[in-house]
């Protein structure tokens, strides 16, 4: 018995869930998705799927080859990352362009910082960014819905116009809301079904894979932005609705702005940062190029997590300290009002003066010493019982005053000796 | 409101221990001589029964303390409130529950001695609320006692303490403590035993056992029985005890409060970070776990006295819920020494 035994840290009970089932309720909640895109589109979605996970799944081997690390196949975040970056694209995207967006997710921005859980941006967003710069064409035109692709080789159909494309040119799309919430209109592969994301993000929130904060704030803000603000002709109920049912806002809210690594850890600070995010995509909506600029705000907001973060520590600080704050300008209070000591001075000489008149009375500084010696014997032997914090303060207020009548000198180095271990 | 609190939720475990009652070991019980044998249990003195208590020599399970002089101290000053601890949040520690459960009359009569000799003006028995996994009735009161449910999540035990209304004094004693000195009175028995939890998932009949204080830990898992051959076994509690590695060595002394037997580490598979910030929601302080834990592991501990580590109590809440099972907790004692070994440089 006694060689098998083990060393472990202080909890010897640890919670069930761990990164791992994390990360398979993120992939239980895509999988739904890929079945609305294998409706709408045929089999070419799940093997662009397949694709992105399989490339995502050999690159990152590499990269643990190259660094040198120790391979972990119970860390799925490739397999995330190369099931997400396929539905942001079209379903007749060529597969070289799929595998240059996972090749970029994971050698230039997973493993140069550190791989897993030390990226500093979004792994699937900047693959698509930087695929959306180099091939704008392929990227942002989308075949019609319920067309039959093939899964190998050229499709030539690109006739159909999104949702998200009508609004960047500022004219009224031409679906209905309830196709844009079923996902029957053109647009990012499984991005347009919003209402099957829904589903999966409330998944997810009640798993407490994600933090239901950062979607709800994010659409939230954007919401009332684009309602405000609208881009196209027509009540603000119209804007709101095609606003934040076109595009990838939803499926990013929910999969991308989410994602623990780079977003902030505080609950206040996910709001800050989810608000700021929906802020951005809006300013990107109105003055970009780009009909669908999600992607580059998370990067952006990526880059200033560290930032909410040090805002909420900071905040955080000065809460866990607020009663050392308060003691601090109880005790510069206290210290102002002792200040005028030379009324005290004044005390004694008056006293001194009358003893001169009175030569055979007591002297004042007998008593003071009597009256300052009583109260801290008191004091000693309550220490050692349990008594509550305001009484001792109480007896030491009264003990402090009668030491400082006596000798105002050794009270204020004690103070500067607070103060120190304070700061 | 309980659940707005800060804490975590833990599954507690206690449901094969707390349906039975004591187990006791066979064990020589001592005995001390009292100058006042012949005065009734009711008419005894405060002070005579702090002498009683002295000279048992009862100790408080709870902070280790000598119940004599706690009670004389709480006698010198006005009491407030006294306090029965018996919370038990931790996982399968339940040895002071099953003294409200299954000795309330000796539970109670220590108590009345207690209050007594403290003279406090209100006296409650504080019992852990959030125990979902049984099927008990925690009684509202025992003998006029009331029992007062401490809601919350886990680090309870402390905030049992902390919302005691200011301006009181307060006393806390262990429930454990109130029975040895029930017994004290009424039989003149010196405190020679202690009730621990034996409990885990190598244990094959899990209970709350009375063994004499000296016991190795490995004839107390005897006494209960091993199911399976364990990888760890721990000493003191589930959350805050420590790993032991010669359970024949190792003596239960009068703060022991559980024997656990586990057959398999936690230390099996290990993630790497990947920060969901979950140490930092489940901090009973509200620091700042996680930058904590990357300052320590990176070497950086100057700056690391913004972040207020002093304040962390080591209950191990973070740890907990750590999804990449990190050591998060071991590291951030790591960084309260080294803050306190700087202050000390600093100071010097």
């Amino acid at each position: 018995m006694r060689e098998k035994l083990m060393f472990q840290n202080a909890p010897h009970v640890r919670q069930r869930e761990s990164v791992l089932t994390i990360m398979t309720d993120v992939i239980i909640a895509l999988i739904p998705l890929y079945v609305m895109s294998f409706f709408y589109y045929g089999a070419r979605a799940i093997a662009l799927g397949l694709c992105g996970v399989i490339s995502c799944m050999v690159f990152s081997l590499a990269g643990t080859l190259i660094s040198k690390e120790s391979l972990n196949l119970r860390d799925l975040t490739p397999v995330i990352t190369g099931l997400i970056i396929p539905l942001l694209m079209p379903a007749d995207i060529p597969y070289h362009v799929v595998l240059a967006a996972c090749a970029v997710a994971i050698l230039v921005v997973k493993f140069p910082f550190g791989g897993t859980g030390n990226n500093l941006f979004n792994p699937a967003a900047v693959g698509f960014a930087s695929v959306a710069l180099c091939w704008p064409d392929l990227v942002f035109k989308y075949p019609a819905v319920l067309s039959s692709l093939s899964v190998f080789g050229e499709n030539a159909e690109k006739a159909a116009t999104s949702p998200a494309y009508s609004l960047a040119i500022g004219a009224v799309p031409e679906y209905d809301v309830l196709d844009l919430l079923l996902g029957s209109v053109p647009g990012p592969m499984g991005a347009t079904n919003i209402l099957v994301i829904i589903a999966c993000g409330v998944f997810l929130i009640v798993r407490k894979a994600v933090n239901w904060r950062t979607p709800v704030f994010f659409l939230l803000t954007y919401g009332a932005l684009s309602a405000l603000f609208p881009r196209i002709e027509g009540s603000g109920f119209d804007a709101l609705c095609y606003e934040l049912f076109s595009g990838m806002i939803v499926f990013g809210a929910f999969f991308m702005l989410s994602e623990p690594v780079t977003s902030p850890k505080r609950d206040f600070g996910k709001l800050l940062y989810s608000m700021a995010a929906g802020i951005i995509v809006f300013l990107f909506g109105h003055f970009g190029g780009f009909e669908d600029g999600f992607v580059y705000a998370i990067i952006i907001m990526n880059v200033f997590t560290p930032v909410f973060d040090t805002v909420c520590e900071n905040a955080l600080h000065l809460y866990r300290n607020k009663e050392k704050l308060k003691e601090s300008i109880e005790s510069d209070i206290k210290k102002a009002a002792q200040k005028p000591a030379p009324a005290v001075v004044r005390k004694h000489k008056k006293a001194e003066n009358e003893d001169k008149a009175a030569a055979d009375a007591p002297t004042v500084d007998e008593i003071s010493v009597k009256a300052s010696k009583e109260p801290l014997s008191e004091e000693n032997s309550f220490e050692k019982g349990e008594i509550s914090s305001e009484e001792t303060e109480k007896i030491q207020e009264e003990n402090e005053e009668a030491i400082a009548d006596k000798e105002p000198a050794p009270q204020e180095e004690h103070e500067k000796e607070k103060e120190a271990a304070l700061q | 409101m309980a659940f707005f609190t800060k804490g975590i939720l833990l599954e507690q475990h206690k449901e094969p221990m707390l349906t039975r009652n004591v187990l006791v070991m066979r064990q020589e019980y001592e005995y001390f001589d009292c100058s006042f044998p012949d005065v009734p249990v009711e008419e005894l003195s405060a002070e005579q029964i702090i002498e009683i208590a002295r000279l048992a020599g009862i100790v408080d399970e709870s902070d280790g303390l000598m119940l004599a002089d706690k009670l004389e101290k709480a006698n010198l000053g006005k009491m407030g409130t006294m306090v029965i601890d018996a919370v038990d949040d931790e996982p399968y520690v339940s040895s002071q529950m099953c003294m409200v459960l299954h000795q309330p009359e000796s539970l109670a009569l220590g108590i009345r001695l207690a209050a007594k000799a403290a003279n406090p003006g209100d006296i409650y028995i504080a019992v852990y609320k959030h125990i979902f996994d049984m099927n008990i009735n925690i009684p509202k009161s025992i003998n006029d006692i009331r029992i007062e449910r401490i809601g919350g999540l886990y680090p309870a035990e402390d905030r049992a303490y902390r919302y005691i209304p200011k301006g009181k004094n307060r006393l806390a004693v262990g429930a454990c403590a109130m029975v040895h000195l029930a017994r004290a009175v009424e039989d003149s028995r010196k405190m020679t035993s202690s009730f621990i939890t034996v409990a885990g998932e190598a244990v094959a009949n899990p209970r709350n056992v009375e063994v004499p204080i000296g016991t190795s830990a490995a004839e107390i898992l005897e006494l209960c029985g091993l199911a399976e051959e364990p990888e760890v076994i721990v000493m003191g509690g589930s959350m805050t005890g420590r790993a032991i590695f010669e359970p024949e060595e190792e003596l239960i002394n009068t703060t022991t409060r559980a024997v656990l037997a586990f057959t398999r580490s936690n230390r099996s598979y290990a993630y790497s970070c990947i920060g969901c910030g979950r140490c930092d929601h489940a901090c009973p302080e509200k620091l700042s776990v996680s930058r904590i834990r990357l300052l320590t592991d990176f070497g950086k501990t100057d700056g690391i006295k913004k972040y207020d580590v002093n304040l962390c109590t080591g209950c191990g809440a973070c740890s907990y819920v750590c999804p990449a099972r990190i050591d998060v907790a071991a590291t951030v004692l790591k960084a309260k020494r080294i803050a306190a070994q700087g202050k000390k440089e600093g100071a010097k």
